[in-house]
């Protein structure tokens, strides 16, 4: 059984004595192992030399300092293990029999092939809970195919509502898929735990990426079903509020105003000083301003574009137009209110001291969790997990180095 | 079987975002019951509506209870109270002043129910300056960052975009809501005690984008006002196709060799180093490959190219539709969309959860509620 306390995750933090085994890749997974230890539990990531997580290589020669990799595993342990050896997965499976929670997202069919499925894991511990992450999830006609999380969007109906009015749909940037999915089934192996504390089960999770873009536009679908309409991409439109946009300002600013109502529309015609558009019976009331939306957009970018977007943001905040600079990277970077507010803190760094990292979205009180010690070293907890966790004797470790079971 | 059976939580939220996190844990089978104002949630008064009714109301709130209380009523003040000490948890998501005027400030709950979770989930978080609180999601998502890095390669003349339907920052926001709430319920089982959960919608989008925007944090990378510095580069993006539109991906030799031959073996292909998309990725071959790419996309049917595709080892997807999706597949034979009678709408197709879990599967058991459906059962409360 888990034994609270040998935790080396302390106490602090709601799921403090839960430990998750992660086998995990890339982003999804090891993002799903995040939320877990930024929430508490003790993450330990199943690594080897020999089939590295992809992201210890890019961006730099390091394997312990790569700034993907350490961007988003703070406060995950680290342990070496050759599973492509049998006595490597005897030990992954020996390690599994003092964990709460196993997460993987490797390629379909790895897991079992490694005797790691769910009715071998059960074996070993009864009440497991293993979450599977795959893009299509673990099984089914399309359960072989992998992809990027681009692809997932695109198959999930996300991409498709998407792109400026008129155009080929482009979804969101790139980037937009992995970690959401990731979040996804962190959330469902929490509620898992619920469950085996409640009635002493365990269970198996099968988590699809895709259906997890999907999820996100779940209105959008059921809407579907329910009027029969098929909903497009389009734009910045919002059908009960205008003007409803993005508008350019100053340089390459853009600032974001959203009118719901007949007093935030005179007050934002007052604040740009636009008279005319404020007497002027096409956009006289909510309805004419959807009507006429595309010249009202337009009139209304240029009297932003010469203004500075933060600036003017604020005098419509403080007129109670909801209004807010949209963000560049160096917007978010430099902001003072985030910085103020811990969004970003500080972490151990074994290589510089300390890093700069994106905290987690939750501040829990009393006894929060704490977020201090950056993404581990290749193996730093391997005499931890072996000699601590599963007992085994120095001697034994230290063969297990020299044949290279532990690499 | 549930995974949160014998859990209440009251949802006081009035916004997508927290109404999103009740559903999420409704759905996990807790009893949410759902605290609404004389004359119904400002949801329920969002389209789209068929026969009067919010379809969108309808997506929110599957599984809920709903109960009409007037906060700043005594006599039903003094119900709430004791519909909060029953409770385990209670989601907000309304700005500080809003909690302050009616006594449900986090110091005013933790005193008077401290073994209850009590989630808020703001756009800036608790101590933002009053007048940023009222921010609708199009602002959140523009304070977040995705709108100004959405779509990639979007052009500098092009406006940001607030992202998929009208409430996708709101749902983000709710699944770390639900994740934070429900580990600190997993504690309250343990310990007893209540705690306080303050979510920041626009700090899930930060989040959500830290292998990205941490690196231009550290230095690793330095940050921009470009609005492509979210993207990767490559010539991954969407076409149109005959019939609509396809995603492709593409990273190696292998996925350029299979390309080329999915589509005869062109003459201008050939023009191309057989390893340009590893080292030679250049703006100008990117733009060069689009150019006869697109001709060519554009006379193929999205379902028979992209399965071709598939086969071949090139990750080409259909762009899908939300007509697509209930006929797709994989989607039935996970069971991903769960037809179920509506009292107003008659067959529907509620979209469920990405996790399909073994032992307490996600269902939805009843429709939304209708307005004060389960004030009978505050006798008891």
């Amino acid at each position: 059984m888990t034994q609270p306390a040998a935790n080396m995750r302390g106490p602090g933090g709601p799921l403090s004595g839960v430990r998750v085994l992660e086998i995990t890749k890339v982003w999804a997974g090891p993002y799903a192992g995040k939320m877990l230890a930024h929430l508490g539990a003790e993450v330990i990531k199943v690594e080897s030399a020999t089939n590295l997580d992809e992201m210890r290589a890019y961006g730099g020669v390091d394997i312990n300092s790569a700034p993907y990799f350490v961007s988003i595993n703070q406060e995950i342990l680290s342990v070496q293990v050759n599973m492509k050896t049998e006595e490597g997965l005897d030990l992954v499976k020996q390690m599994v029999a003092q964990s709460d929670i196993v997460i993987d997202n490797i390629r379909p069919g790895a897991m079992e092939r490694s005797y790691l499925g769910y009715e071998d894991l059960k074996k070993i511990k009864p009440d497991i809970i293993q979450c599977s992450i795959k893009m299509w999830g673990n099984e089914g006609p399309l359960g072989y195919q992998t992809g990027y999380a681009p692809c997932f969007a695109s198959l999930s109906g996300l991409t498709a509502l998407v792109g400026q009015e008129g155009e080929t749909p482009k979804g969101m940037n790139i980037r937009y898929g992995d970690s959401s999915s990731g979040a996804c089934a962190a959330l469902a192996c929490i509620a898992a735990l619920h469950h085996r504390e409640r009635t002493g089960e365990g269970q198996f999770i099968d988590l699809s990426a895709v259906e997890s873009m999907t999820s996100l536009v779940g209105d959008s679908l059921f809407s579907h079903s329910v009027t029969g309409e098929v909903p497009v991409s389009d734009g910045n439109f919002h059908p009960e509020m205008c003007p409803h946009g993005a508008y350019p300002c100053q340089l390459t600013g853009w600032i974001s105003i959203a009118v719901a109502n007949e007093k935030e529309w005179r007050a934002l015609c007052e604040v740009l000083a636009a008279e005319d558009l404020a007497s002027n019976p096409r956009f006289a009331s909510m309805e004419l301003r959807l009507e006429n939306r595309h010249a009202l957009d337009q009139a209304i970018g240029e009297l932003t574009a010469e203004q500075d977007a933060a600036d003017l943001a604020e005098q419509l905040r403080h007129a109670g137009v909801p209004a807010f600079k949209s963000m560049s990277s160096i917007d978010l970077c430099s902001d003072a209110y985030l910085w103020g507010r811990e969004a970003y803190r500080m972490v151990t760094d074994h290589k510089n001291g300390t890093r700069p990292i994106i905290g987690p979205s939750w501040r829990i009180s009393p006894d929060g969790p704490k977020v201090e010690r950056g993404a581990p070293l290749l193996g730093e907890h391997n005499d931890y997990v072996y000699r601590e966790i599963l007992g085994l004797p120095q001697e034994r470790l230290d063969d297990l180095i020299a044949r290279k079971i532990v690499d | 079987m549930t995974a949160l059976h014998g859990i209440t939580i009251v949802e006081i939220a009035e916004r997508p975002a927290g109404e999103y996190t009740g559903k999420l844990l409704a759905d996990f089978g807790a009893e949410v019951i759902k605290v609404e104002r004389p004359g119904g949630a400002p949801t329920r008064h969002m389209g789209p509506f068929r026969e009067g009714e919010s379809a969108l109301f309808a997506y929110l709130n599957t599984n809920k209870k709903s109960v009409v209380l007037d906060l700043a009523d005594a006599g039903d003040r003094a119900t709430f109270e004791k519909l909060l000490s029953r409770a385990h948890g209670m989601i907000d998501d309304h700005d500080e002043n809003w909690g302050r005027a009616r006594k449900l400030s986090p110091a005013e709950i933790a005193a008077s129910h401290p073994q209850l979770i009590h989630c808020v989930i703001t756009p800036f978080g608790q101590g933002a300056p009053p007048e940023w609180q009222k921010a609708r999601p199009i602002n959140v998502i523009n304070a977040g960052g995705w709108a100004y890095h959405s779509p990639s390669e979007t052009t500098p003349d092009k406006p940001p975009l607030k992202g998929a339907g009208r409430f996708l920052p709101d749902y983000e926001a709710g699944i770390d809501a639900t994740m934070a709430m429900l580990s600190s319920l997993y504690r309250q089982r343990r310990t007893n005690q209540g705690q306080f959960v303050d979510i920041s919608e626009v700090e899930v989008q930060l989040n959500r984008i830290d292998c990205v925007l941490d690196r231009m944090l550290a230095g690793d990378v330095e940050p921009s006002d470009e609005r492509t510095a979210y993207d990767m580069g490559g010539p991954g993006t969407s076409f149109a196709c005959k019939d609509g539109h396809i995603y492709i991906f593409m990273t190696t030799k292998g996925h350029w060799n299979a390309l080329r031959e999915l589509m005869g073996d062109p003459e201008w292909a050939k023009a191309f180093r057989e390893d340009w998309l590893e080292f030679d990725c250049t703006n100008a071959n990117v733009a060069e490959f689009r150019k006869h790419f697109t001709d060519w996309i554009l006379r193929q049917e999205k379902m028979p190219i992209t399965e071709a595709a598939q086969k071949a080892g090139i990750a080409m997807v259909p762009v899908n539709t939300a007509a697509d999706l209930p006929n797709h597949e994989q989607f039935i034979h996970r069971g991903f969309f769960q037809e179920a009678e509506h009292p107003v709408f008659g067959k529907v197709s509620y979209p469920t959860a990405s996790y399909k879990m073994s032992a307490t599967p996600v269902r939805v058991t009843s429709p939304a509620p209708t307005l004060g459906a389960h004030d009978s059962e505050l006798g008891d409360a």
